[in-house]
């Protein structure tokens, strides 16, 4: 964590395990996301893989009566041990939302530079910072003119990229996307895809989706998460994302890659 | 449109045709004709002929009507709506009249002088050339002002904790503010006199508003709470994804969302509180004079001024009365104006983020 | 690379989460919100405590006897005996009216509202009906005494000659005047409620299931059986809660009351169109210039009923509210 130079980390989840209250929701996960590879996690509905990717940056601690064993280690350092801020946390580990969430009330430069006025910390150039940033999610070219305008001016995929901009002017070392395009049309969903490509040359990035030809297109490795009735998720497979859609080992996670269910 | 006009409007489906508009109209008209005839005849009182005969014939012809178009179902559905509408017209009728008795009586009393001069030297009989209300127009104001400085911050803290915190005692926060929204005006004036017994303080502005602020809390806190409420859980999450505490969120994120639905609090808070009687007849001298020192002496309030002149019961004083009941109403009015703005504004900007979706 | 398959290990130890706030920053702004959250409790304990302890001394002297006798001398110098019952029962007897009429206009208002206006329509009576609920109760005490009270009167007096038979609607005495009666005050109150009850059944109405409805209208329903089968049984409980407030807002109404009623503690048990009647809340507001210190302490104790009362049935009105919005969401 001590490590400010911007560059990609690698991430593990080690022996993760998650509770609702009594009920547990997932079961002793093991992943590794190694520096600038893009991990996609699939699965059926409800078996956990948006969760775990909440307890992967902190957000997970936010929702009353979560529980949680296991550690997710960043580079080595465990992030939930007690000395380390989930501040610090989601600095270092951005995460995209489902639905674009621009903030309102700001214009789009506001936007982008809102997680460094949030997380207290300062800038020497804002306006390099901001047109950095809306490059790298490739949307520069598109509101370089209006930067003073309302965020919500700007279409669903304009926003959701925007979205991500704002993660990448924190500087983070991993990126965590929930099925960052399941509320946009395809052609902001191709944009962005190829935004995910070009994102993993600087960083680590692990991103959830529905989509198994997403999950084709952008990863480089995938893990299936399936959870039994009643019982709670677990990996099922998890590996080179040719070899789990081509030569699965699990026949559940055949069927699923091939449409049999979920 | 002239062709929609001459073409004759063929729906199979539906059963309105002239036959069966024919017994519509008449169930309409022969009630009220017949209870103006009876009651012309046998020289009823006009409210008995309404209550006694046109309403349970207009009854009887909707529910006639009903049944001959649709049978037994029509018959209950139209005596339904029939009732209905029966019962709101009563409510509209109530509150019109308020309002245009307040409307009426309180502008023949109106004129610059009225708004502006105090009430030195009037007494019950003084002709309404005379002396006014601007006097209490400055106490009402003053002692809301008081009032909202101390109620408003604390009811937004309440609505924060109801929507930010994870705390477990939410829910009965919740029903005890609820609660406390009902509570008598005449119990928080008796319980702010208990304190100054106790602690010794004289009757002032500044008790007066203490009285009243018990009654505006609550009404602060419970829409402050809604409108926080209408900010999606979202925006709070991506601000914390970014590494914001808590606080930062709120301030930078939820509260700009939430602006025009506090300040729509503020607004509702000062219309429960800008009529409220019983506690400043309770905690306030009341005064002639203008006086704007809230610490010491009497002041005048537009309540209180309404008060004090329809308890002497001449008819210049009910004037003064009628014109200080309408300058009440007018600052309701603006205030609710003004909420409504605001809310439609929010609503605006709530639509624009569904649509971005 | 191929991983375990998830085989859950028997009592994995769970972490302890940091779910509290973290920063400065956070624990200042967490513990001024709760602060502020807690002053409800001590907002009503305080109240609690200063009516109590103003009204000990009356209490004390006066015993139970104090809510059901019915005497109220309270001269200087002179042993008071404070008795409030009359005016406790004047205080159920208009709650009572009030609700009678009020509970039909205002259910039926809120039906026109929801299920008969069209939406631009019912925006407007929407906002009406918020404006009545913030009309002054001195201006509504106005309004009564000079423009409802002579029309009420003549109503009364119709009633009193018509139906004069029934006990409810008897008079006696000579002459009567057929004001500041009960029968006014009630109207008065049901004035005052209507806003309330309206608009929680309109919330609960509105918050009605619409598939619901429309499946039982595809069914061949009409608005009777929608009504009657769907509506009513599911936001009954929601209708009831905003009944109990109003019931709160009437036992607590002060001045208009105090303008259309003849306060009186000669007890008048049912005969609502004489010029007799109660109202604790009007009562303490009536008596309050010229009470003795000693009579002071008597309007604390019926100033404590009325806390008490209000206090009881608004919590249930908003445990029954709360719970039947949630429900029918």
């Amino acid at each position: 964590m001590t490590n400010s130079t911007p560059s990609a980390s690698t991430l593990s989840a080690e022996d993760i395990s998650v509770w609702f209250g009594e009920r547990q929701v997932l079961s002793n996960v093991n992943l590794v996301f190694p520096a600038n590879q893009v991990t996609a996690l699939i699965g059926p509905s409800g078996c956990g893989k948006s969760t775990f990717l909440r307890t992967l940056n902190r957000m997970h601690e936010l929702i009353p009566g979560a529980g949680l064993a296991g550690s997710v280690l960043l580079d080595g350092v465990d992030i939930y041990a007690p000395e380390v801020s989930p501040v610090d946390v989601r600095i270092n580990i951005g995460m995209v939302f489902q639905k674009p969430n621009p903030f309102p009330t700001m214009s789009i430069r506001e936007n982008i530079l809102s997680g460094l006025k949030l997380s207290g910390r300062k800038t020497a150039n804002a306006d390099e910072l901001v047109e950095t940033s809306l490059r790298r999610a490739s949307i520069w070219n598109e509101v370089k003119d209006r930067l003073n305008d309302q965020a919500l001016s700007l279409s669903g995929g304009q926003q959701q990229r925007l979205c991500i901009a704002r993660s990448l002017a924190m500087d983070p070392k991993v990126l965590l996307m929930d099925e960052p395009c399941s509320a946009l049309d395809p052609g902001s969903t191709r944009r962005i895809e190829e935004t995910i490509e070009e994102l993993s040359e600087s960083m680590t990035v692990v991103i959830v989706t529905h989509n198994m030809q997403q999950a084709q297109r952008v990863s480089h490795q995938t893990a299936f998460f399936l959870a039994d009735e009643n019982t709670p998720g677990g990996v099922v497979e998890f590996g080179s994302t040719e070899q789990v859609f081509n030569t699965p080992v699990d026949p559940r996670t055949n069927d699923y890659v091939n449409g049999h269910f979920g | 449109m002239s062709q929609t006009l001459s073409r004759p409007k063929v729906q199979p489906w539906s059963q309105s045709s002239v036959a069966s508009v024919r017994p519509l109209i008449l169930a309409s008209v022969l009630p009220a004709v017949f209870a103006a005839l009876v009651g012309l005849l046998a020289n009823l009182d006009f409210s008995v002929a309404l209550l006694v005969i046109f309403v349970p014939l207009q009854a009887l012809a909707a529910g006639f009507v009903g049944f001959k178009t649709y049978g037994k179902r029509g018959l209950k559905d139209a005596v339904l709506i029939f009732v209905t509408i029966f019962f709101s017209m009563m409510v509209m009728v109530l509150l019109t009249s308020v309002l245009v008795s307040v409307a009426v009586a309180g502008f023949s009393a109106m004129s610059p002088q009225f708004l502006s001069q105090n009430n030195v030297y009037v007494s019950p009989t003084t002709s309404l050339e005379y002396g006014g209300v601007g006097h209490a127009i400055l106490g009402t104001l003053l002692i809301v002002i008081l009032t909202t400085i101390a109620a408003v911050p604390l009811g937004i803290a309440m609505a924060v904790f109801l929507t930010q915190s994870n705390a477990k005692h939410k829910g009965i926060v919740r029903t005890v503010t609820q609660a406390l929204s009902g509570l008598p005006s005449v119990v928080s004036g008796l319980f702010i006199l208990a304190i100054m017994g106790f602690v010794g303080i004289e009757r002032s502005g500044l008790t007066g508003a203490l009285a009243l602020f018990p009654l505006m809390l609550p009404t602060v806190a419970r829409v402050a709470e809604e409108s926080l409420r209408l900010v999606p859980s979202d925006l709070r999450l991506a601000a914390l994804a970014l590494g914001a505490p808590n606080y930062k969120a709120f301030f930078q994120v939820i509260l700009p969302a939430a602006k025009s639905g506090i300040i729509t609090a503020l607004l509702l808070g000062l219309a429960r509180i800008i009529g409220e009687t019983a506690p400043l007849i309770l905690t306030i001298n009341a005064n002639n004079s203008t006086n704007l020192n809230p610490f010491a002496e009497g002041i005048a309030t537009l309540p209180t001024y309404i008060y004090g002149f329809l308890s002497s019961g001449y008819s210049t004083s009910q004037a003064r009365a009628w014109g200080a009941a309408l300058v009440l109403l007018l600052l309701v009015a603006l205030l609710f104006g003004a909420a409504r703005i605001m809310t439609r504004q929010k609503s605006l900007k709530t639509k624009s983020t569904k649509k971005a979706k | 690379m191929e991983s375990e398959l998830a085989n859950p290990k028997a009592n994995q130890a769970r972490r302890k989460l940091n779910v509290g706030p973290r920063s400065r920053g956070d624990r200042v702004f967490f513990g001024i919100t709760s602060l502020a959250a807690n002053f409800a409790f001590v907002l009503v304990a305080l109240i609690l405590v200063f009516l109590m302890v103003s009204a000990w001394p009356a209490l004390q002297s006066q015993g139970l006897a104090f809510i059901y006798g019915s005497t109220w001398v309270a001269d200087e110098g002179a042993e008071p005996i404070m008795q409030l019952g009359p005016m406790i029962w004047g205080s159920i007897q208009i709650a009572f009216i009030g609700i009678l009429l009020g509970t039909p206009m205002a259910v039926a208002t809120a039906y026109l509202i929801v299920f008969m206006l069209p939406s631009r329509a019912a925006k407007v009576a929407t906002t009406v009906v918020d404006l009545m609920a913030a009309l002054p109760s001195v201006v509504i005490g106005l309004w009564g005494l000079i423009v409802f009270t002579p029309v009420a009167a003549h109503w009364a007096q119709i009633l009193n000659q018509t139906l004069g038979w029934f006990p409810v609607f008897a008079i006696e005495g000579e002459q009567p005047t057929y004001v500041d009666s009960p029968f006014i005050a009630g109207w008065i109150v049901a004035v005052m409620i209507v806003p309330i009850i309206t608009s929680v059944t309109r919330e609960i109405f509105s918050q009605m299931d619409s598939g619901l409805i429309n499946g039982a209208l595809a069914l061949g329903a009409g608005r009777w059986a929608v009504l009657s089968r769907v509506i009513l049984p599911t936001s009954r409980g929601g209708i009831l809660g905003g009944v109990l407030l109003g019931l709160g807002r009437a036992i607590g109404e002060t001045v208009a009351i105090l303008y259309v009623l003849q306060l009186s503690f000669d007890i008048n048990w049912y005969q609502i169109l004489e010029p007799r009647g109660g109202a604790v809340a009007s009562f303490i507001l009536a008596r309050f210039g010229e009470a003795t210190p000693l009579e002071f302490q008597g309007l604390m104790a019926a100033g404590l009923v009325i806390f008490v009362v209000t206090l009881i049935v608004n919590t249930i009105a908003s445990l029954i509210v709360n719970r039947s919005t949630r429900r029918v969401k």
